[in-house]
This record gives structure tokens, C-alpha cells and sequence, in this order.
């Protein structure tokens, strides 16, 4: 009897051990992944390829590089993330990030200045926003199918703006896009970074401690997991699923605007496949599909993740590798999140 | 109490119709409606070829519907089909190539007979299916995750295997035959009569068989399908599976209709079979729709889009106008829905 209690109770506590470095995998891992990744492209000789003749994976050139380009969906995969928290999805963010650059470049190309230009870009974005809220909250459709009706639309418009003929709005010879579009996301302002990345490294900063600190962060958990008790314990889900839609309209705006000063211009397709990307970034970081839990700054690791991989292998293998990558990629993330999920699920 | 049993006296009083064809008729009524403006207002519109083209150009989309609709019935998104043409496309040519026969690498294919070519395209489009089935009903994974990764993946491969391009050389010109020919004396291709064929066989499969009735039943509500009897994993595997291979049939056709297998093909007819399914009527809430709907569906998106075209509307147009009558769709059918009820 008294054996049988003590066998018992090894297995409990072998059991909570192992429950406990289980967490422990979970909390961490993500960071591995990442300093793996870093490593094997920087131990691989990528010197002897083309594109890298000028230098390492980890060159401070390279990274430079590498964080630019990572700009908008650094600024985006945090609001993402904490809507996925809430259990919902937003499918358009990549034709709203489309939509604001065409937007943004059709009016820096009239003349606007920048701020002026910014604000209005942005003030569609939370319109964008909000569109997507009255869907999916007001008019209760499924949140995948409502965003995808949405995509089609904001893509939609942004090609009917773009003049026929043209694929993206640019300079032509009668009007000359103002060469100060670049100073956004491209001139250095410190330590070789542009504005825009101190503008994402400052989104970042805000919604890590929204997520954590706020009663926003908090809500949102809640209602991803179980959205009834939420609704009972008096959280106002329909408000909270609005504000979390236009936070996101707001963020891919500002991606949007990043995207098309990196450019130079207002590509209709630039967004295309962002929504994929911060999925893969979301999942990496270990929230869960079905919301209820989450970490905005896992969410940008696993955005670090994404630029990496794409960067890193466009320098060793041809571009139509690309897709193949990522969709693996997303896979990958699938499994490994639902590996270290399913414990709690179980318990 | 005594509400409640004349209210569920009052559903199944005979003679009444059911939800789904009150919908399926509804949207016929838009359909004749919408066909109307559109004879009045496009040039030309009326003509005889010209309806039948409103049919038999969309035989791609109808078919994917087929699968996505049986999906999206039962709570469940198929986003992976448009990646599953391009690579059923790709892969059938590629075997068909001949061997070894150009320095051109894109020009070099397996060489395999023709038959056993198309079996193998199939059975990876199957594989594709097969893979969404495995995360979605084994590992619990939402759908629409899933299913976008193995859209990314499917053509991923197929871009691969066409260097991000096309293989059109060397083929066979059996190759050609199934996509092209037309029944005697008509425009009519056998890829729509193979559409029909499978519309009808959807059509009994959804009526009057356990399988489908229990389709049904999965969607309205998993847990009491579990309970009862129903091995709902192994249905909804049977359901992308056959997605899967709908898509697959689509890609050979396609591939066969203009002899090349492109890496960008079918770029966004996931999304296409998805508006005619909602078009239809279909409803992920609650295990609710009917193929034919879906047919319905597919007509009025194709009268809306081909009135643009005649209308002389950039191709722009399409995506705005695609959002904006699956929005007006959606409201439309769950206000008709709703004066129906109360």
C-alpha cells in the first residue's frame, strides 16, 4: 500500500518534471530556432555564391539589410497577434497594406507632404479597420470568410486606382515621384536603421505592453478562450473584437506606407501574402490557433524567423524555391505548436 | 413550453419547404432578376451562345465547388485547391515529357505513358488532400491554416518543377486531346460535360446517400455526429480527399486545354469556389447548402462578371465586384432567412 503511494507519487512528480520542462521547451524554444537558423547561415559558405560575394550572413551590411526589408511585418505581426489571441483572423491585411500604398504613393505623387499623406493613409486604415469589425462583429460573419470578402475589396480597389497600363503608381515623365519617399524606410537616421524601423521597434514596444499590462491584452485572452465567459463576466466582446480589427486596419496601414517608401512606389500587389507571413510568424511564436493565449514578442521572433529563412535561402537557392520554403515553414509551425500545445489541452 | 412544441410543430407541418430550398429558390429568383438587367443594359447579352458560354466557360469553378461546397457544409475551408491545379497540371506534364530529349532542362520530363502519367498527378493531388485531411482531422488544426500552408506548398512545387515558369515542349499529343476536343457540332467541351456528370453525381451523393445526409449532420453539430455512430475524422478525410482529386481532374483538364503546365495557374480559383458556394447559399455556421445552390451560385457570379466584361470594365473590376456581391449575398440570403422565420 504504502509503496504502491510512493510509486504514485514518483509518477506524479516524474510527471509534473516533465510537464515542467515541457514548459520550459515552450517558453524557449523559439529563440533556439531563430540562433539555429542564424547559425547555419552563417557557417554555410555563402560566400561563394553571387549574391553574397559581399559578404557574411551576419555582415553588418547583411543585417542591416535584412531588418529593413523586415520593417512591415515587424510592424504589423503584433497587432496580428493579438487578434489571433482573441480568436479571431484577419485574412486582409495584406490587400490593406496593397490599398494604403497605392494610396500613400497616389498622393505623395500629387504633392502632398509626408505627414499630411501619413495621417490620411492612416485614417483609412482605421476605416479598414472597421469595416472588418462591423463584419465580423456586428454582422456576425465568420471572421475567415468576411476577411477574405474584404481582401477581395481593398485589392480590388487598389487596382481600379492604379491607372490602366500601369501596374504600380510611380514617376513617369510628366510626374516625378519626390525622391524624399525613400527617407521613410530607407536614410539612415541611426546606426544604419530608418525611421520606420524605430517606428516598428516603438509598435512593438507599445503592444508587448499592451498585451501584458493592459486590460486590453487581458481581454483579449479571455475572449479567445471561451468567448460565452468572457461575454458573462461582463466584457463587451462585440466593442473589444471592434477595437482589436481597427488596431490591426491601423498597423497594416502603417506597414503599408513602410512597404511603399521602401519601394518607391504604390504596387497593388505589394500586401499579397502578407497575411500568410504573419500567420507563420503568429504560429511560430507558439499562440494558440484557437486563441486564448499568446506573446506579441514570441510573435516578432518568429517574424525575425520568416525574414531569415526568405533571406537566407534566396541566397543559396533560386527564388521559385520561395514558396515551397514557406509553406513548409508554415507546416512546421502547425506541428510544432500543436506538439507543445496538446499538454495543455490534455490536462 | 406550448410555444415551443407548435413552434417545432409548426417546421414540420408537411408541404413546407425546407430552408435550403426556400435559398436554393430564392437565389434563382436574384439569378433571373440580375439576368434580366443584364440583358437589358449588356449589349448582346441575350444572344443564345452567349448563355450557354455563362454555363460552360465556368465548368473549372463548378467542379471545385463541387469539393469546397461538401466542406464548407461541414465547418471546413479548402483553400488549397487553386495550388492543387497548378501542381496536378505541372506534375501530368511533366511525366508526360519525354525523356532526355533537349539540352533545355524545362523540355526534359520522365517520359512515363499517358495513363499511368495522369494516374500518378492524381494521385499527388490526392497526397496534397491527404495532408490537409491529417492535420485537419487528426491533429485538430484549424482549416483554413492548413489548408493555405498546402496551397503555398502545392504550388510551391509546382514552381519548382518549372523553375518558376512553364513546361510546354515535348509533350505527346495524345496530351492534348482530353482538354480540347467538343461534342460533335457544338462548343460544348467534354470538360463540361464532365462537370455535369459530376454535378449530378454530387447531386445524388448530397440527396440520397448516408454519406451525404451525414455531411450534414457533421456540420449542424460534430459532437452529436461523434456521438451517434459517426467516425467524423474518417468523413471529413473522405471529403478533402475528394476535394482534392476534383481539383486534380480540374488541373489535368486545364493543363490538357492549352498543352502546358503553368506554375501560375488557377491563382485565385480557391477564392472563386468559395464565393459560389456562399453565392449558393452555403453556410459554415450550420451544416446548410446544397450543390445545386452552389450551380446557382456559380451562374450569378458568372452573369455579374461576364456583364462587366460586355459593360467594357477594366479587369480590375473583378476582385471589387467579386467582394462586393458575396457581401450582398451573405446579408441578402440571412435576411431572407430571418422574414422566413419570424
Amino acid at each position: 500500500m504504502n509503496v504502491k503511494g510512493a510509486k504514485e507519487e514518483s509518477i506524479q512528480t516524474q510527471l509534473e518534471r516533465s510537464r515542467a520542462v515541457r514548459a520550459n521547451i515552450k517558453k524557449l524554444y523559439i529563440y533556439f530556432v531563430l540562433a539555429l537558423i542564424v547559425i547555419i547561415f552563417s557557417v554555410a559558405k555563402l560566400g561563394q555564391v553571387e549574391m553574397f560575394g559581399r559578404g557574411h550572413f551576419l555582415s553588418p551590411d547583411s543585417i542591416i539589410n535584412l531588418l529593413r526589408t523586415a520593417v512591415p511585418i515587424l510592424t504589423l505581426s503584433g497587432a496580428f497577434t493579438l487578434l489571433m489571441i482573441s480568436g479571431y483572423i484577419d485574412l486582409s491585411v495584406g490587400s490593406a497594406m496593397s490599398l494604403s500604398a497605392v494610396v500613400f504613393a497616389l498622393m505623395i505623387l500629387n504633392g502632398f507632404p509626408f505627414l499630411p499623406a501619413l495621417v490620411i493613409t492612416l485614417i483609412l486604415g482605421i476605416a479598414m479597420g472597421a469595416l472588418n469589425g462591423l463584419l465580423v462583429m456586428k454582422l456576425r460573419i465568420t471572421p475567415v470568410i468576411a476577411t477574405l470578402v474584404t481582401l477581395s475589396l481593398f485589392k480590388g480597389i487598389a487596382l481600379l486606382i492604379v491607372p490602366d497600363g500601369l501596374s504600380a503608381i510611380k514617376g513617369s515623365a510628366e510626374k516625378v515621384m519626390p525622391p524624399w519617399i525613400n527617407d521613410y524606410a530607407r536614410k539612415n537616421v541611426l546606426l544604419g536603421m530608418p525611421w520606420a524601423f524605430f517606428v516598428a521597434l516603438a509598435v512593438i514596444a507599445i503592444l508587448v505592453i499592451v498585451q501584458r499590462k493592459t486590460i486590453l491584452g487581458k481581454y483579449a485572452a479571455a475572449m479567445g478562450g471561451n468567448r460565452t465567459a468572457a461575454e458573462l463576466s461582463g466584457i463587451n466582446v462585440v466593442k473589444m473584437g471592434w477595437l482589436l480589427y481597427i488596431i490591426v486596419g491601423f498597423f497594416a496601414v502603417l506597414a503599408g506606407v513602410a512597404r511603399a517608401s521602401y519601394m518607391s512606389l504604390g504596387d497593388p500587389l505589394s500586401g499579397d501574402g502578407m497575411e500568410l507571413d504573419n500567420i507563420i510568424a503568429v504560429l511560430l511564436g507558439g499562440t494558440a490557433f484557437s486563441g486564448g493565449e499568446g506573446s506579441v514578442a514570441k510573435t516578432i521572433i518568429g517574424a525575425l524567423i520568416i525574414m531569415c529563412v526568405t533571406t537566407g535561402l534566396m541566397t543559396v537557392i533560386p527564388a521559385y524555391w520561395q514558396t515551397v520554403a514557406k509553406g513548409s515553414v508554415l507546416l512546421f509551425a502547425v506541428v510544432l505548436n500543436h506538439l507543445l500545445i496538446r499538454e495543455k489541452v490534455k490536462a | 413550453m406550448s410555444v415551443e412544441t407548435k413552434q417545432a410543430r409548426k417546421i414540420t407541418v408537411g408541404g413546407r419547404m425546407s430552408n435550403e430550398s426556400f435559398l436554393t429558390l430564392f437565389m434563382i429568383g436574384v439569378l433571373v432578376v440580375l439576368f434580366g438587367i443584364a440583358c437589358a443594359i449588356v449589349p448582346n447579352f441575350y444572344l443564345p451562345q452567349n448563355m450557354l458560354n455563362l454555363i460552360t466557360n465556368n465548368w473549372y469553378i463548378i467542379i471545385l465547388g463541387i469539393g469546397v461546397t461538401f466542406l464548407l457544409i461541414t465547418g471546413n475551408f479548402d483553400m488549397s485547391v487553386g495550388g492543387v491545379i497548378a501542381l496536378t497540371g505541372v506534375l501530368s506534364v511533366y511525366f508526360c515529357q519525354g525523356a532526355n530529349v533537349s539540352r533545355n532542362v524545362l523540355a526534359n520530363g520522365l517520359g512515363l505513358p499517358y495513363g499511368l502519367a495522369l494516374g500518378l498527378a492524381l494521385l499527388c493531388a490526392m497526397g496534397i488532400g491527404a495532408i490537409n485531411a491529417f492535420f485537419i482531422a487528426r491533429l485538430k488544426v484549424p482549416s483554413i491554416i492548413v489548408t493555405l500552408g498546402t496551397m503555398m506548398l502545392a504550388r510551391g512545387i509546382a514552381q519548382v518543377i518549372t523553375r518558376g515558369a512553364q513546361r510546354n515542349t515535348s509533350l505527346p499529343d495524345v496530351f492534348g486531346v482530353v482538354g480540347n476536343i467538343a461534342i460533335q457540332g457544338t462548343s460544348i467541351k467534354f470538360s463540361v460535360v464532365i462537370m455535369v456528370l459530376l454535378v449530378v453525381a454530387a447531386f445524388i451523393f448530397e440527396r440520397m446517400t448516408v454519406p451525404g445526409r451525414r455531411t450534414y449532420l457533421i456540420g449542424a453539430n460534430a459532437e452529436a455526429a461523434r456521438l451517434s455512430g459517426i467516425t467524423v475524422g474518417k468523413h471529413i478525410t473522405f471529403l478533402y480527399l475528394t476535394s482534392a482529386l476534383l481539383a486534380g481532374i480540374t488541373g489535368i483538364l486545364l493543363a490538357s486545354e492549352f498543352k502546358a503546365g503553368v506554375s501560375s495557374r488557377a491563382m485565385g480559383y480557391e477564392f472563386d469556389a468559395l464565393v459560389v458556394a456562399l453565392l449558393g447559399g452555403v453556410s459554415i455556421a450550420g451544416g446548410f447548402g446544397s450543390v445545386l445552390g452552389m450551380f446557382v451560385g456559380a451562374v450569378i457570379l458568372s452573369v455579374v462578371t461576364t456583364s462587366a466584361t460586355g459593360l467594357l470594365l477594366s479587369p480590375d473590376w473583378q476582385f471589387t465586384l467579386k467582394g462586393i456581391v458575396t457581401f450582398i449575398a451573405i446579408l441578402a440570403q440571412r435576411f431572407a432567412l430571418d422574414r422566413r422565420k419570424g
